[in-house]
């Protein structure tokens, strides 16, 4: 959505805009004034591999997101002057500048990065070698774009989307300097729920486990066409985001969403014996018995892997065309006998 | 015995008696329950759909139609057990009683008083279905002669006697999915959910096209056939699809001189 970590526009260019089209800037405390030109929504150009980059920033979009009290040299902070060489990636582990108020610690994503590296999402295998296809191992943004807040408020015991005036009213007549208490309403009230709606959960995970050259270099289902055939899928298809998408069953249980082990690991939420717990957990199906965990979730029709499935398949196929078929020619010679009622090969006499 | 005369008279024209009130209310619930249940279960089936998502909020949404289909679900087995009583109910009384008060009822007469109850299907209705197709291939010029039911009646009757057992119990399976799993394994839900979704796309398909096709779009019924609400057929009705039926009400009330030819397509039959 936002491409915004990136490469020095022409110098020239930017001496032009910055000339010609200034106007004050709209984060107030960005002491480089970076957005005098990334506020322009044609800022952009092809790179060196041939794609095309965009770096114009929405500010509407960036001020609804977690980062909005970051300046922009917190994450690209080897930008030091404008215009700017081309931008080294950010390594979202690194420590910008926020200072995090329960540690009084500069903050640091880098606990996040510790946990996916040793999840199965991580580069490197338990020994410490590089797993084959690197390239495919994601890293943070590979996931996440700029996330937006998604606040609830609570009122006479609804909860409805948004910041309600009502719901900040209490916090502001303690904290009255700018824009504090609605900030920190929306960071712990974004919380209460997850960041993303189920589908884009979904659609993210996709972008790799569901591309069939991906799947055949890790030899992989395609889970997320039979996950779409589950009715967690289908609620969610239809607008709920009262049932399972894929994190909910694949983070290791007392995790945060970063720990997705293999099937095969003894501690995945989806090893075996684990299947239970995980189907079990608070909010979901906590009256089920054992038994549960014999349901096949991502199931493909593969004869070898799901005959049961296969074979029914192909008996409700069956079924449905034999009895159509029927019928329909049935229809279909009826339609075709009311145009010649009085012709017949063989003329029967009473 | 019937309160319902085989043949009336209305406005001059002759109508034949098909269905009691008592049978036309179970229809009526019938197909009530099965329209809801497609509309808040196709969504469900074909959720990637475009069209999906705003039906189903329609219906109530996430919330709300789950709840709808499980009702009208529950409601359609009620009814399919209490059809099924009163089949039942009514051989015994009017079949089996009729041998009994004649001293005739044994093993090969109740079999025999069996299948010769009106829907269940028979050898005639094997000659039938020859017979038809002879016609519909050009083979014959004389339509097919049926009974009180057709065979094709007779199939859209049993449909639900083979659609219900299989969506029925599959459909309580996935609705206490959760409560099952401490009796029965739990693939047994993965096999519940391809009958449930499967037979109900067989049942809805059928229902559709040939269902409809009988009682809709068929060129004299269109746009929508009236038995199922009056309870009578029109007499050309009655000479299209029941012969046989025509023949003997018409001879049991002497009208033997005002019988009228049969005839296919609007046209009448040449002889």
């Amino acid at each position: 959505m936002i491409r915004r970590y990136s490469h020095i526009f022409g110098a020239s260019l930017v001496a032009i805009v910055s000339l010609t089209l200034y106007s004050a800037p709209v984060v107030a405390d960005d002491e480089l004034d970076c957005i005098m030109c990334h506020k322009y929504r044609g800022l952009s150009r092809i790179d060196e591999d041939g794609e095309f980059r965009l770096f114009y920033i929405n500010q509407e979009l960036f001020n609804s997101g977690p980062h909005r009290r970051n300046q922009c040299k917190d994450c690209h902070n080897d930008i030091d002057r404008i215009p700017h060489k081309p931008a080294v990636k950010v390594d979202c582990a690194q420590q910008c500048h926020i200072v995090e108020p329960s540690g009084e610690k500069r903050f640091t994503h880098e606990s996040i990065a510790e946990t996916l590296a040793r999840s199965a999402h991580g580069k490197l295998d338990a020994e410490g070698n590089p797993k084959p296809f690197q390239e495919d191992y994601p890293d943070c943004k590979d996931c996440h774009d700029q996330p937006f807040y998604r606040p609830v408020s609570v009122d006479k015991g609804t909860i409805h989307p948004g910041v309600s005036e009502r719901a900040v009213t209490r916090c502001k007549s303690c904290h009255k300097n700018g824009d504090f208490a609605e900030d920190f309403y929306e960071h712990v009230t974004s919380r209460l729920r997850k960041t993303r709606f189920p589908m884009e959960t979904i659609e993210n995970c996709a972008k790799c486990h569901q591309d069939p050259e991906f799947r055949e270099r890790h030899e992989l289902d395609d889970v997320v066409t039979s996950y779409k055939q589950t009715f967690h899928g289908k609620l969610i298809a239809l607008g709920s985001e009262k049932t399972a998408d894929c994190l909910d069953c694949h983070v290791v249980a007392g995790e945060n969403t970063h720990l997705i082990e293999s099937q095969s690991e003894p501690a995945s939420a989806v090893y075996k014996t684990n299947v239970p717990a995980t189907c079990g957990t608070e909010g979901c199906h906590t009256q089920a018995g054992p038994y549960l965990a014999g349901f096949q979730t991502h199931v493909t029709y593969d004869r070898e892997k799901y005959p049961m499935q296969f074979y029914m398949l192909i008996f409700f196929k069956g079924l449905i065309a034999v009895v159509l078929y029927f019928f329909l020619a049935l229809i279909f010679f009826e339609l075709l006998r009311r145009l010649f009622p009085n012709f017949t090969f063989i003329r029967e006499k009473r | 015995m019937s309160r319902y005369e085989p043949i009336i008279y209305k406005d001059g024209k002759r109508y034949f008696y098909r269905f009691s009130v008592h049978q036309r209310v179970q229809h009526v619930i019938l197909f009530s329950m099965v329209l809801l249940l497609a509309i808040t279960g196709f969504p469900l089936r074909h959720a990637e759909e475009p069209w999906a998502k705003p039906l189903y909020d329609f219906m109530g949404g996430t919330d709300l139609a789950p709840l709808i289909h499980r009702a009208a679900g529950t409601v359609l087995l009620g009814l399919f057990v209490y059809h099924t009583i009163y089949w039942i109910v009514l051989f015994i009384r009017n079949d089996l009683g009729q041998l009994k008060a004649h001293g005739q009822l044994n093993f090969k007469t109740g079999i025999k008083a069996f299948f010769s109850q009106e829907m269940v299907p028979n050898m005639r209705d094997f000659h039938d279905i020859v017979d038809a197709w002879k016609y519909l291939l050009y083979f014959t010029n004389r339509p097919p002669r049926h009974e009180r039911m057709s065979w094709r009646e007779k199939f859209d009757y049993f449909a639900p006697y083979w659609g219900v057992p299989i969506l029925g119990p599959a459909g309580v399976l996935l609705w206490w999915h959760d409560e099952v799993t401490h009796f029965i394994p739990g693939i047994v839900l993965n096999a519940a959910y391809i009958m449930h979704t499967d037979e109900a796309l067989l049942a809805v398909l059928f229902l559709f096209f040939v269902h409809w096709y009988n009682v809709h779009y068929a060129p004299e019924k269109f746009p929508a056939a009236t038995v199922w609400l009056t309870g009578y057929l029109t007499e050309d009705e009655m000479i299209h699809e029941h012969y046989s039926e025509y023949l003997r009400v018409m001879t049991e009330h002497g009208l033997e001189d005002e019988i009228r030819p049969q005839h296919f397509g609007g046209q009448e039959y040449e002889l």
